[in-house]
């Protein structure tokens, strides 16, 4: 594997997690992104985002060796094999699930390195950096471990037959050897606020068993047997590590400012929710018959909205909380030396329209799958509908969060509607108080705006906005929320469009337009497969499947997706991996598989 | 010093912490919602469960008097002032232990910093302080207790 100054390939990597955290880990076995004890919180390993003092958790041959990687069947278990010439060892990563009848660490990764055959002299380096590196790391030999620590964050390491460390200038190397048969064990137990449990041998094997059996019952509860089928399992595989588990909340990626180009400055942190994801996700989660997770997403964005309903907040921290204030981190040199390193997210204070829209359809999708809302919530739903109405006709900042001044994006637009009429039906069905006249007579306002400032004669399309004629991939969700019907002539009007400005293969680009910071970036992965949904409502299913297996062959060697890609060179860009892409890809193919089976009746 | 004017104060004292939290819950300062957590413990359908909700936490203010009565008699002193500091004792407790970390230890349907991939709670956990509800609920919160513990000082010494 080649590292460019450092640092890896975005596509390099592969992800393993626990529901809480997720770790990054390239395919040369070192951890190069690690934030405990939670993904939004400082990490401990963030070589991605400066490759000499981010930090990071290295394991491989000391001498050359060739390396291929999967997945265990149907899990987030990873398995990396290394083949050297004197022999082949196999490295199992995994963070483990707490143990009911044991005391568990509080966050666990372990590292299991078996000898398939001969003998492979390997190494392992431990150079944890606290607070993005900003913070100063103790190493300290005690209780016969060694541990990491910083003011209350500590990390132990549980080291069995994988050799005695030296440190060395801020980090634990130690090398050893394994042969055919034989098993070495690396485990690095974190705790934040309190004692580290130091575990045995035994009930970390345990456990990571305990881990490996859990994945294959949890997918074996996907309701999915159409086309694509590896990928659309190892997509919900993706969101189930983006899923964090003690709050149901559902991160976009897991990571910060890996950039959109690289030496560029669209760098954001994703480790946030963003409510316009709502309907994809719920789509998504319900489609593949995953209703425990799509119910408690549900109620964690009713939850976490609750403070500034009817307004929506874009986006919210996974613990509900709101504020995500943005900062740069000046100490790191940024992935491949793309600045400014940013943590949190300035677009949380933004209007954006359309997320009312996505909410709205989300709750209209949530009650055709349960039948019914409390009361309370009726209410409150019916008051965001209120809200939609009476304040559509204000400038926003669009889907694509343009940071330069606000504009009324035809998106934004249409997706009120989307709201409006979604928020009629519910109100039809006697879920939510009875506003439709209201409603109605505002979401007829809102049409014949987008029809008549929204539309372009001259290019036979929707366009971004009324004062920027130009193509956006965004509207392509115009058909995939019936906005209209995806046949209609100013439907397809607007994908041929799309196809002529913004797509050059299978890649499709945002917009080419401005949006105030500069700087190139790749094509969007997800508006690639909104491309194929849309073939699929639109009954091109030729066009729909032969795209669809063009993307799904962009993956990476274990089947994850990032933000954007480069066409010319295929290089993965942006935070990785993508919850909206993998979104994307299950929603596409189960449209997909729909479409193809009301065909064959 | 009466253990009924204690009650009193305890009945109309959770009233009124009841109704400064549904107050600012209202207001947008704050997403707690003490009738909900308490009452999804029985039931997940939440009208049901915000009265049920409602019942249980009248009854806990009533224990809770009875404690503070305890208080009262085993220092030889209670009052308006004493009660409120009570109060604000009451409030740390709640933030910093019963409703952050008992509550969810005990709650069928709420998350922990421990769930995991295995779980999916469908309330999320309050956090230190309850902050995860919006960052001003620890106000809301101490303000809510030491009104309440105000109120049985007094009554407890009113009624006497």
């Amino acid at each position: 594997m080649q590292r460019t100054d450092g640092y890896a390939a975005i596509r390099d990597y592969a992800l393993v997690g626990d529901g809480r955290t997720a770790a990054l880990i390239a395919r040369d076995g070192s951890i190069d992104w690690l934030c405990l004890p939670d993904v939004d919180c400082e990490a401990v390993f963030s070589r991605m985002l400066d490759s000499e003092r981010g930090g990071s958790f290295q394991l491989e041959p000391t001498v050359p060796y060739e390396v291929e990687r999967c997945y265990q069947r149907d899990s987030n278990v990873l398995e990396t094999t290394f083949a050297t010439a004197d022999g082949t060892v196999r490295l199992t990563d995994a963070m483990t699930l707490t143990d009911d009848g044991r005391l568990s660490p509080f966050r666990e990764l372990v590292r299991k390195v078996e000898g398939l055959s001969g003998r492979v002299p390997l190494r392992w380096s431990f150079e944890p950096r606290f607070g993005y590196g900003e913070r100063e790391t103790t190493l300290q030999r005690r209780a016969g471990r060694w541990f990491a620590t910083n003011g209350t964050d500590a990390l132990a390491l549980g080291l069995w037959n994988a050799g005695e460390p030296e440190p060395l200038n801020g980090l634990l190397q130690a090398e050893f050897e394994v042969s055919e048969g034989g098993a070495a064990l690396v485990e690095l137990s974190a705790a934040s606020e309190q004692p580290v449990v130091l575990a045995a041998r035994g009930d970390t094997e345990r456990r990571l068993e305990r881990t490996a059996r859990f994945w294959p019952e949890w997918t074996g509860r996907i309701e999915y047997d159409g086309p694509w089928r590896d990928a659309v399992v190892r997509s919900a595989l993706v969101l189930k590590l983006l899923v964090f588990a003690p709050s149901g909340a559902i991160v976009a990626a897991p990571t910060a400012s890996l950039p959109e180009w690289i030496g560029g400055g669209r760098n954001w942190d994703y480790r946030f929710t963003w409510l316009r994801d709502a309907s994809w996700t719920l789509d998504a989660l319900i489609r593949l018959g995953l209703d425990d997770e799509a119910h408690a997403f549900f109620w964690w964005f009713m939850h976490a909205s609750r403070i500034t309903q009817p307004r929506l907040q874009i986006l919210y921290k996974v613990d509900g909380s709101t504020h995500t204030k943005e900062h740069d981190l000046e100490n790191l040199a940024g992935y491949r030396g793309s600045k400014p390193v940013r943590v949190g997210n300035g677009a949380a204070d933004q209007v954006q329209l359309d997320v009312y829209g996505t909410v709205l359809e989300s709750i209209w999708l949530y009650v055709q799958d349960v039948g019914h809302l409390d009361g309370e919530t009726g209410r409150d739903v019916a008051k965001i509908a209120d809200y939609v109405a009476e304040h559509w006709k204000q400038p926003d900042s669009g889907i694509w969060e343009v940071r330069k001044k606000t504009t009324h994006f035809t998106q934004s637009k249409a997706l009120c509607w989307v709201g409006l009429e979604r928020a009629c039906s519910l109100a039809e069905r006697g879920v939510i108080p009875d506003r439709s006249e209201r409603w109605r007579e505002s979401a007829d306002e809102i049409r014949r705006f987008v029809d008549a400032k929204g539309w372009d004669d001259e290019l036979g399309s929707y366009v971004r906005a009324p004062d920027m004629p130009e193509l956006d991939a965004s509207l392509l969700t115009l058909a995939i929320l019936s906005y209209d019907q995806p046949e209609s002539d100013r439907l397809r009007g607007t994908v041929a469009a799309i196809e002529r400005e913004l797509r050059t293969g299978p890649y499709v680009y945002r917009y080419r337009g401005e949006d105030g910071v500069g700087g190139d970036e790749g094509a969007f992965l997800t508006c690639s497969f909104w491309l194929a949904d849309t073939f699929a409502r639109q009954g091109r299913l030729d066009e729909a499947r032969s795209l669809m297996d063009e993307l799904v062959g962009l993956a990476n060697d274990v089947g994850l997706f990032s933000e954007e890609i480069d066409p010319a060179s295929g290089d993965f860009l942006g935070n990785f991996p993508q919850g909206l892409t993998h979104l994307a890809l299950v929603n596409a193919a189960i449209s997909i598989a729909d479409a193809e089976r009301e065909q064959a009746a | 010093m009466s253990v009924w004017g204690a009650l009193a104060g305890g009945a109309v004292g959770t009233v009124i912490l009841t109704s400064t939290l549904r107050i600012a819950q209202a207001a947008g300062w704050t997403r707690m919602d003490i009738p909900l957590l308490l009452g999804t413990m029985f039931t997940d359908n939440r009208s049901r469960a915000s009265a049920i909700g409602y019942v249980v936490h009248f009854l806990n203010g009533l224990v809770f008097a009875l404690v503070y009565y305890a208080i009262f008699r085993a220092v030889g002193h209670a009052g308006w002032g004493f009660g409120a500091g009570l109060g604000l004792v009451h409030a740390m407790f709640a933030g910093g232990a019963l409703v952050n970390a008992i509550l969810p230890a005990v709650h069928p349907r709420m998350g922990t910093p421990w769930s995991d991939a295995e779980e999916t709670p469908i309330l999320e956990p309050p956090g230190f302080l309850l902050a995860n509800y919006g960052r001003r609920t620890a106000v809301v919160n101490i303000v809510a207790h030491v009104a309440y513990g105000a109120i049985i000082g007094g009554f407890a010494i009113g009624l006497s």
